[in-house]
């Protein structure tokens, strides 16, 4: 009898934590990759019917689409590193105009090689994916270089491209991550092992939204660049800032199991970027509204500092000077 | 060229500046750069018995320090991608000159000195290439830039000269990263770090990893009396890195020094620090994210011994083993597996503990 009651009570203090990494992955995960798949296969399907670059339907399926991967591009760990398939969807930020220059080249030699998305997963990573994609559809001059026929077919197979991508994450977290993650397995030998991933996860997504989605634009005082925001040609900015504090809240709240203190300050950086009127943070260049994208940035890293000081410690990751300067 | 400028600047050093050694800052064996508890941050001498000779202010957050080889001055470097580094008098205490990266590059936080003292050598980023580079100051003309070449690769690291001579070890980490994004690595699908050796402006050998393994980021180096070269890594991939410290000599292949896959575990695909030991033949390595820090052995290429140290980072050469750092003040001396703290100060120490004569 008191066998029984021992190992109801172990297997009782054992499974909160469980629950955790599958509330994680049932909650979190799996219906976000769902969604960037459906949306993936959606986008080609669209590029198919109208290739257009101004096409409205193609347009919406590429939004859409771009939405679903901004709230996973925080997950950068398993399914969406084999064969960097994440860097493939979102090669950005594109510091020296590789998307540019490789879809510019493309377009001019009438390149083969896109005549399928089997054999386009072999080009630079600059020329696939969602950044990609944004170039064929909203930049002039990519949307209207060269041959129409030649841009059309780009279009369709960096849209089948994506399709297939993100399908191939999708069903390997079916297939055998999700029983990764939740172990225990060879990856995650415990459950701790398997939150400091998640916690990973979120803040490495914290810090490329501070430092790329804010931090690009913001340049310095004397140097702001607007043009180096995320996603400007096609009005997405700010949407991407605000998709991405939003998955990464869901991330934390599950994480942190509802720590006031840390959705307090995910709320607060979303409150000043509802404020913002500014889609494209164009107006970093005049000290009022730079204002105004400065302190959004700030509220990330106000939660950064918090994930880092208190989640962090909780899940077994050092909060110490040298451990979380890495270098 | 440089033979004739060496030789002006030697004369110019011997005939009119009243000469300074490290005796008269207090002959100390170790920098290390710090953080205040009020939060301001210094470079601090440190002597062999682990007491700390001054405590000099920095303006930002420090990374390495590179000692002069006879006149005691330090070169300060802030944290990547800082775009100054520091020339510090260490027996005023006053800063004697401002090293400003040149337009379109950045500082990686580590530099060296040639065997003489006439040059300084930089490991910098040119952003807009995004290739690595090494510049050379001139530390007789009050540290004046005057050239710049090559480090062989992509995100040069650390840097350091072989010991008796002027060939110097470069860890290109291979990682692309632009100031405008911060720390954000931007090539890790095409990343090949290597070792690369240059001398006289010139790279004359590179070494690589395996391509499999072209994930693992060469970032700090160690050098033996007999040129043998160790280098710590970090893992860029994702999970199950094959090892994170290696061995190489010049003409040689470079060799892994393996660990069970679940020691090399706890040091979370990442080694701070690295050091030799007193007769070369180990490798001491820090992981501050694992709080631990590995020992492995040269001749048998494998791991020894490990010791727990919250937040370890620094590691050098001392008498009969090593002397280790941590972000909590401590200064702890390891031997084996037998560690002793030395001292605990009321400082942070930031991740490099260089020893002034290695």
């Amino acid at each position: 009898m008191k066998h029984i009651i021992l190992s109801v009570a172990l297997s009782f203090t054992s499974f909160p934590v469980m629950a955790q990494t599958q509330d994680i992955v049932d909650g979190h995960i799996l219906p976000r990759f769902a969604a960037l798949a459906e949306t993936g296969a959606a986008l080609s399907d669209a590029a198919t019917a109208d290739c257009a670059a101004t096409s409205a339907p193609l347009r919406d399926a590429y939004n859409t689409a771009f939405d679903a991967w901004i709230a996973v591009s925080h997950l950068r760990f398993g399914p969406a590193e084999v064969d960097d398939r994440a860097f493939a969807m979102a090669f950005w930020p594109d510091s020296r105009g590789s998307t540019p220059k490789a879809l510019g080249a493309l377009i001019r030699a009438a390149d083969p090689i896109a005549e399928s998305a089997e054999a386009y997963a072999d080009v630079s990573v600059a020329a696939r994916g969602f950044y990609a994609m944004e170039f064929l559809l909203y930049d002039e001059p990519i949307s209207t270089a060269g041959d129409d026929a030649y841009r059309c077919q780009l279009t369709q197979t960096v849209a089948d491209d994506i399709a297939q991508v993100t399908a191939a994450i999708y069903a390997d977290w079916e297939a055998d991550y999700t029983a990764n993650l939740t172990g225990p397995s060879d990856l995650y030998r415990t459950e701790t092992e398997a939150l400091q991933e998640m916690f990973k996860a979120l803040s490495t997504g914290l810090q490329f939204t501070s430092e790329s989605r804010l931090g690009r634009p913001l340049g310095t005082f004397d140097a702001p660049k607007p043009r180096r925001a995320e996603a400007w040609r096609s009005g997405r900015s700010a949407r991407n800032v605000e998709l991405s504090l939003v998955s990464l809240r869901d991330l934390a709240e599950r994480l942190s199991e509802g720590d006031a203190t840390l959705l307090a300050a995910f709320d607060v950086a979303l409150t000043r970027l509802e404020t913002l009127d500014d889609p494209i943070f164009a107006g970093v260049a005049e000290p009022q509204n730079r204002f105004k994208v400065e302190v959004i940035q700030q509220a990330v890293n106000d939660i950064r500092d918090i994930a880092a000081q208190d989640l962090g410690p909780k899940l077994g990751v050092a909060a110490g000077f040298n451990s979380l300067d890495g270098d | 060229m440089a033979n004739r400028r060496q030789f002006l600047a030697g004369l110019l050093a011997t005939g009119l500046t009243p000469k300074t050694t490290w005796a008269d800052a207090g002959g100390p064996t170790y920098l290390s750069a710090a953080a205040k508890p009020d939060g301001s941050f210094v470079l601090c001498g440190i002597d062999a018995a682990c007491n700390i000779l001054f405590e000099l202010p920095l303006p930002t957050r420090g990374h390495a320090a590179a000692a002069h080889p006879s006149r005691p001055e330090a070169v300060a470097f802030a944290r990547r991608p800082g775009t100054f580094a520091m020339i510090i008098d260490c027996v005023t205490g006053e800063s004697s000159a401002l090293l400003d990266a040149p337009a379109g590059r950045h500082f990686y936080g580590h530099g060296a000195f040639s065997a003489d003292g006439t040059w300084l050598f930089t490991t910098e980023n040119d952003y807009e290439a995004g290739e690595g580079r090494i510049g050379v100051w001139d530390a007789t003309r009050g540290y004046a830039r005057v050239d710049e070449f090559s480090s062989g690769g992509i995100g040069p690291h650390d840097i350091k000269r072989l010991s008796g001579s002027d060939m110097l070890v470069v860890a290109n980490g291979g990682i692309d990263t632009h100031p405008d994004s911060g720390r954000t690595k931007l090539n890790i699908p095409t990343m090949v770090p290597n070792l690369a050796y240059v001398a006289d402006g010139k790279v004359l050998e590179t070494a690589e990893l395996p391509p499999e393994w072209h994930k693992n980021s060469i970032r700090h180096l160690a050098v033996a009396r007999d040129g043998q070269v160790a280098f710590g890594m970090q893992w860029q991939g994702d999970k199950l890195e094959p090892a994170l410290v290696g061995v190489h000599q010049t003409g040689a292949e470079l060799r892994l020094l393996s660990a069970p896959a679940d020691a090399l575990r706890e040091m979370q695909a990442y080694v701070g620090s690295i050091a030799f030991t007193d007769d070369d033949r180990q490798v001491v390595v820090t992981s501050p994210r694992g709080g631990i820090v590995q020992t492995y052995d040269v001749d048998a290429e494998a791991l020894i011994g490990e010791t727990r140290l919250t937040d370890v980072c620094g590691v050098a050469l001392a008498d009969g083993g090593v002397l280790t750092s941590t972000g909590t003040g401590a200064l702890v001396h390891l031997n084996g597996t037998r560690a002793e703290t030395r001292s605990i100060a009321q400082l942070q120490w930031d991740n490099h503990l260089v020893r002034l004569d290695a």
